[in-house]
């Protein structure tokens, strides 16, 4: 049970590694024979502790495909993936479950929040499924920074559609995971909306360390990130560090041709 | 949208298998009850024919006034053996023979264990001399003619064995046991035996004596001389007959038998077992209409599909109630198929006469067909006219969580069900009208709909007490099961009221034995002041010869004849009991209301429980006129009211008012203490060691006999719940069906969870924990409602006897406890199916 005694936490980890999760040669091959279609053809990427990668691409490039196989919801055809240094292609789906328990956050577009159970019991949920006893200070912290503090008792379906973004990225920090995967975490939300809850993740990023890896196709949400990693026909075709809307932009209009 | 409908069926065959075992079980029970009871019918007519294929006209005395009918019609007075002499003088008679027929001549195997009487019954008659009139044919052997001598029916001899020459030992309930040659082995018609029943035939005179004729015939049947028709024959007969016998021809006989055998079939079989095909039937729609339900829920953006396409509200409806009609029609024929298993096995179950073939008539299949598909058409015009209700615009919508709160119109309905349901069982039971089972039966039906109603409203509390424990115990998926089981509490409430049925009708059987067993317990140890209690274990009557051979044992004192006789008081039949006061005085205990004990004693006086009292509005003092069977009405005063208990109820009056008014004495039960100076074990050995000449009767002590209460009890209760079983399976199947269309529902949901960490075995803990507490839920229903069930019955039923009631608290506990395993086992599919969705798909689904 190595997972299961690793420590969550990046900063006391003693590999040498800087890196939270990365991938080697990632391939990813959906269907058979001429109806055979290369997702991720070769993806060599890694997301360094305490950064905020956007990734982004066309549709079809690959950019959700990469993060699943990376938070270990998908398996690679070959190539390899890795949280800190543990493999995820040779996990079975128990280890493989506790390892997103302890070390990976997720925020989705859509359907990100149970319905049944109320905001506050959303946001310590992975902590519930554990089986840990919350540590208040921890969540409150969590709860602070989310603005919900009056909605807590709130069942989803009476918050709304950014209330219920803020809800799932705060259950994505409470318990402090190696990284955050976002697949297109604004996708629904209005303008101002999409614009607190990245600020939101911004603030995770820069007062708590948190690494962040937000797949999204809006240059304006990925112009929040410190890096981003353009994706094209399944392969990485470029990299931007301390992105502009502009500078994404352009990238993009290149990419378009 | 025929092809919709297909399509849609045919894409979760998890459900239509489910649903179409629910309709399955019900249409099978149905038609198999047909079948059964024509195949019993069939082999009884059969019977009557060939019993009377010979006679042209029988002669036989009136009916015994306070019977009611029964196989073979109601029992007669038998007439003097005088008469045969007179029947055959009448012109154109060829012959007349005089037929002794009677219950309780019962064969001794080898074994010493007696041979029929569990199943068929057993009886013994003189074998008839002639021929022609006789059924009888002799297979092997030859007829009796010695007083040693009994025939005994091929069936049986085949069945254990028996040769001609062997001895075999009979026993009598109007004599003592006897051994008997067999001289020879008989077929009955072309037949082996009768209905399967096990019968010796005897010498004219030793059927006499063993059967206690008394110098009479139960019937005496004339065969015609050629050119005179039975008809002619019957009408010259009747005109010489004394004011006491009639005359039938033998084709009218046989007619009335099988009608009264008819009634008597279905009244005693046929309606209590399609009782319980109903019942099957009705916890079967509660799943129909939840598998529907579910469906229209799921479908709602389909439907507005195609509503926003054009289909008309009609075509909807017609699309989701053809796809009911296509279950029902499978699940019917599948049902009718098994019907024919349900009747074999049935028919085995009462050990019918090897080779008897099921009777197969178009109504079986027939009836059973449509009430499937009815039943299920009817269930889904629920969901379908919801279906009706969604707008096109749905189509363009997220979908809309289900509404949580319950239409008002829904609760007063509910709650009106339930109040009219209390009303019409408290009148059923109050016995102010006639139709007491009938009402009864209404008033359960509406309290059931009423609760099922009205559950929703208690699903959310009574799952956050019992869902309390789970999450303490079972952290996150403890906490998901509890929410889940809550988040649709009509989805709830209706998978668990399904369970409740099968659980309250278990429960209040159980209350009622328990109160039974109470009452018997306090009656025994009260009203029963005799060391010893006899009686005849197959509930038969017995002859006093008995308690004569008694009264000759130095060892016991006291010996208490209770000599029951079927009587008529206004238009209700009811059993009168006569006792010897001067012996009762030392055996039965009464607790008197008004009046004395003691005026039994004197001369047409009798002393009545409470029960009849009030309903008769008697007093001491008052008189009552008690219709004896032979046609004597006899005014008795009242002496006394007493409580009534589980030895005694109703009239009790002495031996002597009893005697000149019936010409055949029976005891059903004797009660007898041990002489002064002898210890009651020693009393207890000397008394079986005299019973050993009759085996039919038991003598039992006190505490064996209050064991043997408690056993009569336990194997009815077992009997019950047995075949309610089956109605829980139906309730544990839809509770598969609902977690397997909410586990579909919930992918996404699942997904996420399973994305955030949670493991396989915990999502199938978090399925498994929902199932346990909608069957626990379904649990504190049905225990509710059937211990309130169960008392109002206990109560009702003070005339039986029933003056405790008691709640079996180890049952109660029992039931929820296989509440609770049925909820384990009802998850395992689901639960495997939620642990194994594939996340990506859930998480990434559109």
């Amino acid at each position: 049970m190595s997972v299961t005694q690793a420590d969550p936490r990046p900063e006391r980890t003693e590999e040498a590694s800087t890196s939270a999760a990365h991938s080697v040669d990632a391939v990813k091959v959906y269907g058979r024979g001429d109806a055979a279609v290369r997702a991720l053809d070769g993806v060599s990427v890694s997301f360094n502790r305490g950064g905020f990668t956007a990734i982004m691409g066309p549709s079809g490039s690959g950019k959700s495909t990469l993060l699943h196989c990376m938070a270990g919801l998908d398996k690679l055809t070959s190539g390899r993936t890795f949280i800190g240094d543990v493999e995820l292609g040779t996990l079975a789906d128990r280890p493989l479950t506790l390892l997103r328990r302890q070390k990976v956050g997720f925020i989705f577009q859509s359907y990100n929040l149970v319905p049944t159970l109320s905001a506050l019991d959303n946001i310590v949920l992975p902590l519930t499924i554990a089986g840990d006893k919350a540590d208040p200070a921890a969540v409150d912290e969590v709860v602070r920074i989310t603005g919900l503090g009056p909605r807590l008792k709130h069942r989803p379906s009476e918050l709304s559609g950014g209330q219920q973004q803020r809800v799932a990225a705060a259950r994505a920090l409470v318990s402090r995971p190696a990284i955050i995967f976002a697949d297109e975490p604004t996708g629904n939300l209005d303008s101002r909306a999409s614009a607190d809850l990245l600020d939101f993740l911004r603030h995770a990023v820069s007062d708590l360390g948190q690494t962040i890896a937000m797949v999204t196709h809006d240059p304006l949400a990925a112009a929040h990130a410190d890096r981003v990693v353009f994706l094209a026909d399944g392969r990485v075709v470029q990299e931007l560090q301390a992105p502009t809307a502009d500078s994404i932009l352009g990238v993009m209009r290149h990419l378009g041709d | 949208m025929l092809k919709v409908s297909i399509r849609s069926l045919l894409s979760h065959k998890l459900r239509l298998l489910l649903t179409t075992l629910a309709i399955l079980i019900g249409v099978a029970s149905v038609s198999g009850t047909f079948i059964f009871i024509d195949t019993i019918n069939g082999t009884f007519n059969r019977i009557f024919q060939a019993a009377n294929s010979g006679v042209a006209v029988t002669v036989r005395g009136h009916e015994l006034r306070g019977e009611t009918g029964g196989i073979g019609g109601s029992a007669r007075q038998a007439v003097p053996r005088s008469l045969r002499a007179a029947v055959r003088g009448v012109p154109g008679v060829r012959d007349a023979v005089g037929v002794l027929f009677r219950d309780g001549a019962t064969l001794i195997g080898p074994d010493g264990k007696t041979i029929g009487g569990n199943g068929p019954p057993t009886f013994g008659a003189n074998w008839i001399p002639n021929s022609r009139i006789s059924p009888y044919h002799i297979r092997s052997g030859s007829p009796p003619s010695g007083p040693q001598d009994v025939v005994v029916d091929a069936g049986t001899a085949k069945g254990h064995d028996l040769r001609v020459g062997q001895q075999v030992s009979i026993a009598f309930v109007a004599a003592p046991k006897q051994v008997f040659t067999i001289t020879g082995i008989a077929g009955f018609g072309s037949a082996d035996s009768l209905a399967g029943a096990t019968i010796s035939l005897f010498t004219e005179d030793t059927a006499e004596r063993v059967l206690d004729g008394q110098n009479k015939y139960d019937e005496i049947d004339a065969s015609a001389q050629s050119g005179v028709s039975d008809i002619t024959l019957r009408d010259r007969i009747a005109a010489v007959l004394p004011h006491y016998a009639e005359a039938a021809t033998g084709q009218q006989a046989a007619q009335a038998a099988e009608q009264s055998t008819e009634s008597t079939i279905s009244t005693f079989i046929g309606t209590p077992l399609l009782v319980f095909a109903f019942i099957f039937l009705f916890v079967g729609s509660f799943l129909i209409v939840n598998t529907f339900n579910i469906l229209v829920a799921q479908r709602t953006r389909e439907l507005a599909l195609l509503r926003a396409i054009g289909a008309t509200r009609r075509q909807v409806l017609t699309s989701v109630l053809v796809e009911a009609a296509l279950t029902g029609v499978v699940a019917s024929i599948l049902g009718v198929l098994l019907g024919l298993v349900v009747a074999s096995g049935l028919n085995a179950l009462i050990k019918a006469p090897p080779g008897t073939t099921l009777s197969l008539q178009p109504r079986s299949f027939i009836v059973g067909l449509l009430v499937g598909v009815v039943v299920t058409v009817v269930a889904a015009m629920f969901p379908a006219r919801r279906a009706t209700r969604v707008p096109p615009v749905a189509a363009l919508r997220e979908a809309l969580p289900e509404t949580q709160t319950l239409p008002r119109r829904r609760i007063w309905s509910g709650a009106l069900l339930l109040v009219l349901g209390c009303v019409t069982l408290g009148v059923g039971l109050s016995g102010a009208t006639a139709a007491t089972l009938q009402l009864l039966g209404v008033g359960v039906l509406a309290i059931f709909l009423g609760v099922a109603l009205l559950a929703p409203l208690v699903v959310g509390p009574i799952a956050s007490v019992l869902g309390w424990p789970v999450r303490r115990l079972r952290g996150a998926p403890g906490l998901l099961a509890r929410e889940n089981a809550r988040r649709n509490p009509r989805r709830t409430a209706l998978t668990s009221a399904a369970l409740m049925i099968g659980l309250a009708l278990v429960t209040s059987v159980a209350v009622l034995t328990a109160s039974f067993r109470a009452s018997a317990d306090a009656a025994i140890e009260g009203a029963l002041r005799g060391d010893f209690i006899v009686f005849n274990q197959t509930g038969s009557d017995f002859s006093p010869a008995l308690a004569t051979a008694l009264e000759g044992d130095p060892s016991l004192q006291n010996i208490t004849e209770l000599r029951t006789s079927s009587v008529l008081i206004g238009s209700s039949s009811q059993s009168i009991v006569a006792i010897d006061p001067e012996q009762a005085a030392n055996t039965l205990s009464f607790e008197m209301t008004s009046g004395d004990e003691a005026s039994v004693a004197r001369q047409d006086t009798a002393i009545v429980d409470t029960a009849e009292a009030s309903a008769r509005n008697l007093s001491v003092g008052s008189t009552v006129t008690i219709s004896f069977p032979e046609g004597k009405d006899v005014r008795v005063h009242i002496g006394g009211i007493y409580k009534q208990n589980a030895i005694a109820q109703g009239y009790l009056v002495s031996l002597s008012t009893l005697a000149p008014n019936v010409s055949t004495a029976r005891d059903s039960v004797v009660l007898a203490n041990a002489a002064s100076g002898v210890s009651v074990a020693a009393a207890e050995r000397s008394l079986k060691n005299d019973l050993e000449q009759f085996p039919l009767v038991k003598g039992m002590s006190r505490s064996e006999y209050r064991d043997f209460v408690g056993k009569q009890l336990d194997d009815f209760l077992n009997l019950i719940t047995g075949l309610l079983f089956l109605a829980v399976f139906i309730a544990v199947l839809g509770i598969v069906n609902t977690l397997a269309l909410s586990v579909l529902e919930r992918t996404r949901e699942i997904g996420l969870l399973r994305a955030l960490g949670m493991t396989r075995g915990q999502t199938r803990s978090m399925v498994r924990w929902e199932s346990v507490l909608i069957a626990l839920i379904g649990a504190v229903l049905g225990l509710a409602v059937g211990v309130g069930l169960g008392l109002a019955l206990a109560n009702a039923l003070h005339n039986l006897g029933i003056d405790h009631v008691a709640v079996p608290g180890g049952n109660l506990l029992l039931y929820a406890l296989v509440a609770g395993i049925f909820g384990v086992l009802a998850a395992i599919f689901p639960a495997i199916r939620a642990s194994r969705l594939d996340v990506l798909q859930a998480v990434a689904a559109e």
